[in-house]
């Protein structure tokens, strides 16, 4: 289990992005602060309600969290771990663009307890960096890598988009090769999703911008999942790949339907069965923790029996699937009394196999896992 | 107040050309409405006045008018349908009047539907008083439209009344024009009782309101009347007139208008047209031009989910009710399941009713597409209706086909002459005549397969003359016709929802068409979809709908599980709204997508 803490701001918005986040202006030196300070406030009263059960990951993610001075983010973190019941190692990640690291920042960040770092690399062209909003360079990638590698940080991941306007499938495959040459321990790919009311999805869907089709990503997520395989990574779950034992332990507990905190403006927790969504305002935000409260966009207690649709819709994005004692365990009742026609009938069609203990997707229903996942949703 | 104070006249016109802002000014200029009570456009609101659970529907107004000859007069407005698919209630309407308001908008000139009323009106002896309309228009030209008449109709230009019904100006003439130039009723009051029902509607809690014309004789409360049509009997428990609020009274005599409450079960107890006598004294011999409505279009309705079959009989009894034009019964589809082939009067009536039984019912339905009755003459002689492809019998036993044709009016401005002459052509239209209502505007006549005007006939004739064309059409007879059945396979599956019966001339456009329409509607699936298209054992055209090769969330984190259940119900919910066809999943459109296909 563990905690997730938003960091809404960014230097400029990506055209893809429907995360919240404001973009920085003259009074963010002090806005930062009582943000943080909203955080910590945040964070001791989901403290009460928690209770004792172990925390092993933290997350730092946003927004672009390395816009905040490092030592302002080393202070919150240190101050996190040493208030939540968190493990002896916890996984700490923390999301940063390229251009935004020092190695000086790096090691204070490290010295705090950050131990996994996530680079929104996306792609290794300028042009294609440029025309989906991002401010780093291409250039700039190695050396953040190199920085990172300084001050003593190896545990890093890279984020990947493939389907961007203009990318050729010869884009993407210069882009795995130069990602795989700087040897990260794990990376992201991901199909770019056009989200509604963002300035990408209104451009293509003006005629403005082209983006491949899902043909063409199709044909991209097939060129990294080989092409990773083929340099030693795990592929773990659709959009993640891992040396052997890097995987993200923070992530994978989303897929397994685990409890967590979630802090910050916009951000989601699961806690006691109750899914909730905070207010994607940074000001309004602050204000009800300024007067002592959580204020929430949703709140949802989640029955046991949705529960237990949503543990299989994220637990077959996992290529491993989902194991039916575990499930058992979890829930005093097999997946295969619950599911049966879906599953066989994802059996006939191909998508999923079951090995006798697990069930997890086929190549095909890799590539069709939407079809896969809604099956459970009763 | 005598029979010779009465007028009953109606409002003719082409669609927005003013029908009902002008019937607005005449209520409130006789004072039947105030200003203040005055709803926008009143004739056309439905439920209007509820009375001790009565619903009214204005569908006869009466009101009360001192002319400048010092008399009182009683005015009856009645009121007409405004579209070609309800002619005959259009004529039944007119059969209950002796005068007609011809409005004409001073800037449009004459129109199809303008002429095809006026005909429809010219047929029941009606006075024509016309009306031009919206003289405060900028762009009106008051003296072209005069001059339309003096031409094409005949009428004199000096018996025109120049009224503008947003202002109000005018008004006055007309009413008088009314008295002056509109005959008294001529009825008989000592002779047996005779009444036209020229419209009805259902009530929830009263029956069957039926709203008629006496010509000779009285009805009064508590007597018996007899339909002359059915010989049903029913005892009458209100009558009233509408002023337009109800008012009840105790007779109706020869020359009124008002409604009749006597406990009759639904509208197919009071068919539009029909006579009612009196039982103790009934009449021998109906008023003429009763005929029961026919359905000229057919097409299957199904639930998308087989357990919606009763909600949607229900639904249909319902409706039933309140739409003596409306037939069904129980068929069924190998692919779509049970359902009901319904039976309309034409493309509008069927699209009112497919909306109201979704809306009203909140019924989820696939629409095959709609056909015509085709008389199908087998080698033995005998006749068979055919109004379902996949009723057609085997062509060995066929000896030829007939299909119904239309006469078409079509009216353009000048410059689009040829286009329209295309557009007929394209659709097997038969040119008849053609001529010119002013130097600048011709009517076009052409006989055309009513199976041809369903295929979007209308809208493609909207396209080509820049929203110029006006149609109107009537039924002229059947006429032997080559055409033959055209079929659709879907992963090599005949699916007979999709068979249709097409011209032999047109089947191989048709076919490719049809096959490219549904490649565009058919999602990708997991497994390719071959769509054929095939006449007998020949395929005539094939397209592929590829197999589906990514339908995946990139990203699903803690933020995204809400969202992404969301987004997969909503698929699902989707999926819902599709048939399932072997293993092929249809969404509704694919049924009606031959109608928008050339």
């Amino acid at each position: 289990m563990g905690v997730y803490v938003h960091i809404p701001f960014c230097a400029q918005k990506c055209y893809y992005c429907d995360f919240y986040s404001v973009v920085v202006s003259e009074d963010f030196p002090t806005l930062a602060g009582n943000y943080l300070v909203s955080l910590r406030q945040e964070a001791l009263y989901y403290r009460k309600i928690w209770g004792e059960q172990p925390l092993d990951s933290l997350f730092i993610g946003g927004g672009t969290p390395s816009v905040i001075p490092p030592e302002e983010l080393a202070g919150l973190v240190s101050w996190l771990l040493k208030e939540l019941p968190f493990v002896a190692e916890p996984e700490v990640t923390m999301e940063a663009n390229p251009h935004s690291l020092t190695a000086a920042g790096v090691e204070v960040l490290s010295a705090a307890g950050v131990n996994r770092i996530s680079l929104g690399v996306q792609a290794f062209q300028n042009n294609l960096l440029k025309s989906i909003g991002r401010i780093h360079r291409a250039e700039q990638i190695g050396e953040s890598v190199e920085a990172l590698r300084k001050a003593g940080v190896d545990n890093i991941n890279l984020d990947l988009m493939f389907g961007l306007p203009g990318q050729r499938v010869q884009d993407w495959l210069n882009t795995l090769e130069s990602a795989l040459a700087l040897e990260p321990a794990h990376l992201s790919c991901y199909g770019l999703i056009l989200e509604e009311n963002t300035p990408m999805e209104k451009w293509v869907s003006e005629g403005l911008m082209e983006v491949p089709n899902d043909d063409g990503q199709a044909e991209m997520y097939e060129a990294a999942c080989r092409i990773l395989k083929g340099s030693g990574y795990e592929h773990y779950e659709i959009s993640n790949f891992a040396l052997p034992g890097k995987r993200s332990s923070h992530n994978l507990l989303y897929w397994q339907n685990k409890p967590f905190i979630g802090l910050g403006s916009g951000a989601t927790g699961y806690i006691g069965g109750n899914r909730y969504r905070n207010i994607p305002d940074l000001w309004r935000y602050m204000q009800s923790w300024h007067e002592g409260g959580p204020l929430y966009e949703d709140c949802d207690q989640v029955s046991v029996e949705r529960e237990m649709d949503e543990t299989m819709m994220v637990g077959m994005r996992l290529l491993a699937g989902v194991d039916e004692a575990s499930f058992c365990r979890r829930y005093g009742i097999s997946f295969w009394e619950l599911y049966q026609p879906a599953i066989n009938d994802l059996l006939a069609r191909g998508l999923v196999e079951w090995d006798g203990a697990k069930l997890r997707v086929t190549r095909l229903g890799l590539f069709l896992e939407n079809q896969v996942s809604a099956a459970f949703l009763r | 107040m005598g029979q010779r104070n009465i007028r009953n006249f109606c409002i003719i016109a082409h669609i927005d050309h003013g029908k009902s802002t002008l019937a607005d000014r005449i209520l409130e200029h006789t004072g039947a409405v105030s200003k203040r009570d005055m709803s926008e456009q009143l004739l056309d609101s439905m439920d209007l006045e509820r009375e001790r659970g009565i619903t009214i529907k204005l569908k006869a107004v009466r009101l009360a008018y001192e002319a400048k000859d010092g008399q009182e007069y009683i005015l009856n407005l009645i009121d007409t349908p405004g579209h070609v698919d309800f002619s005959y209630e259009v004529s039944r309407s007119l059969a209950a009047c002796e005068g007609a308001l011809l409005v004409i908008d001073a800037s449009q000139g004459i129109e199809a539907q303008t002429l095809a009323n006026l005909y429809l009106a010219l047929d029941h002896d009606l006075e024509i008083i016309p009306v031009i309309n919206k003289i405060d228009l900028p762009n009106a030209d008051p003296e072209r439209v005069i001059r339309e008449l003096e031409d094409n109709i005949g009428i004199p230009g000096e018996d025109a009344v120049l009224v503008s019904a947003r202002t109000g100006q005018g008004i006055e003439d007309i009413l008088e024009t009314i008295v002056e130039r509109i005959p008294p009723p001529q009825g008989d009051p000592e002779a047996p009782t005779r009444a036209m029902i020229f419209d009805s509607h259902y009530d929830q809690y009263r029956g069957a309101v039926a709203y008629a014309r006496v010509v000779d004789g009285t009805i009064k409360v508590g007597e018996i009347i007899q339909m002359m049509s059915s010989g049903r009997q029913f005892e009458v428990t209100d009558l009233g007139v509408l002023a337009p609020n109800l008012v009840r009274v105790g007779s109706l005599g020869p020359g009124d208008v008002g409604c009749i409450i006597a406990s009759m079960k639904d509208v197919r107890d009071t068919r539009v047209g029909d006579t009612i006598t009196v039982a103790s004294r009934p009449a021998t011999q109906p008023l003429s031009g009763y005929r029961p409505a026919k359905p000229m279009v057919y097409c299957g309705l199904y639930p998308v989910v087989n357990e919606e079959y009763t909600a949607l009989r229900d639904a249909l009894d319902k409706l039933q009710l309140n739409d003596a034009a409306l037939t069904y019964e129980a068929e069924s589809s190998a692919a779509l399941g049970f359902g009901y082939r319904c039976g309309f009067l034409g493309l509008l009536h069927l699209e009112i009713v497919q909306e109201r039984l979704e809306r009203e019912f909140d019924l989820n339905l696939i629409t095959t597409a709609p056909s015509v009755v085709y008389q199908v003459v087998l080698t033995d002689g005998s006749v068979k209706e055919v109004d379902n492809p996949s009723a057609l019998p085997p062509v060995t036993n066929i000896d030829h086909i007939k299909e119904p044709f239309v006469k078409a009016s079509i009216m353009v401005p000048d410059e689009f002459v040829g286009a329209v002459m295309d557009v007929c052509q394209d659709r097997r239209g038969i040119f008849v005549t053609m001529e010119y209502i002013t130097p600048e505007r011709a009517r076009l006549e052409y006989e055309l397969p009513l199976a041809e005007i369903l295929m979007d006939f209308f809208d493609r004739l909207k396209s080509r003359t820049k929203g110029y064309a006006s149609l109107d059409y009537e039924f002229l007879g059947y006429r032997e016709s080559e055409v033959v059945k055209l079929d659709i396979l879907l992963n090599g599956n005949p699916v007979d929802a999709l068979s249709c019966i097409v011209h032999q001339d047109k089947a191989l456009s048709r076919g490719r068409g049809l096959a490219e329409k549904l490649k565009e509607v058919i999602p990708r699936q997991q497994f390719e979809v071959p769509i054929q298209a095939a006449i007998g054992n020949k395929i005539i055209a094939r397209e592929t709908v590829r197999a589906l090769r990514k339908d995946v969330l990139a990203k699903c984190y803690g933020g995204d599980i809400s969202r992404k259940r969301k987004l997969l119900e909503k698929q699902k919910e989707g999926k819902k709204r599709m048939k399932s066809l072997g293993s092929v999943e249809v969404p509704q459109e694919a049924f009606m997508a031959i109608l928008e296909v050339d």
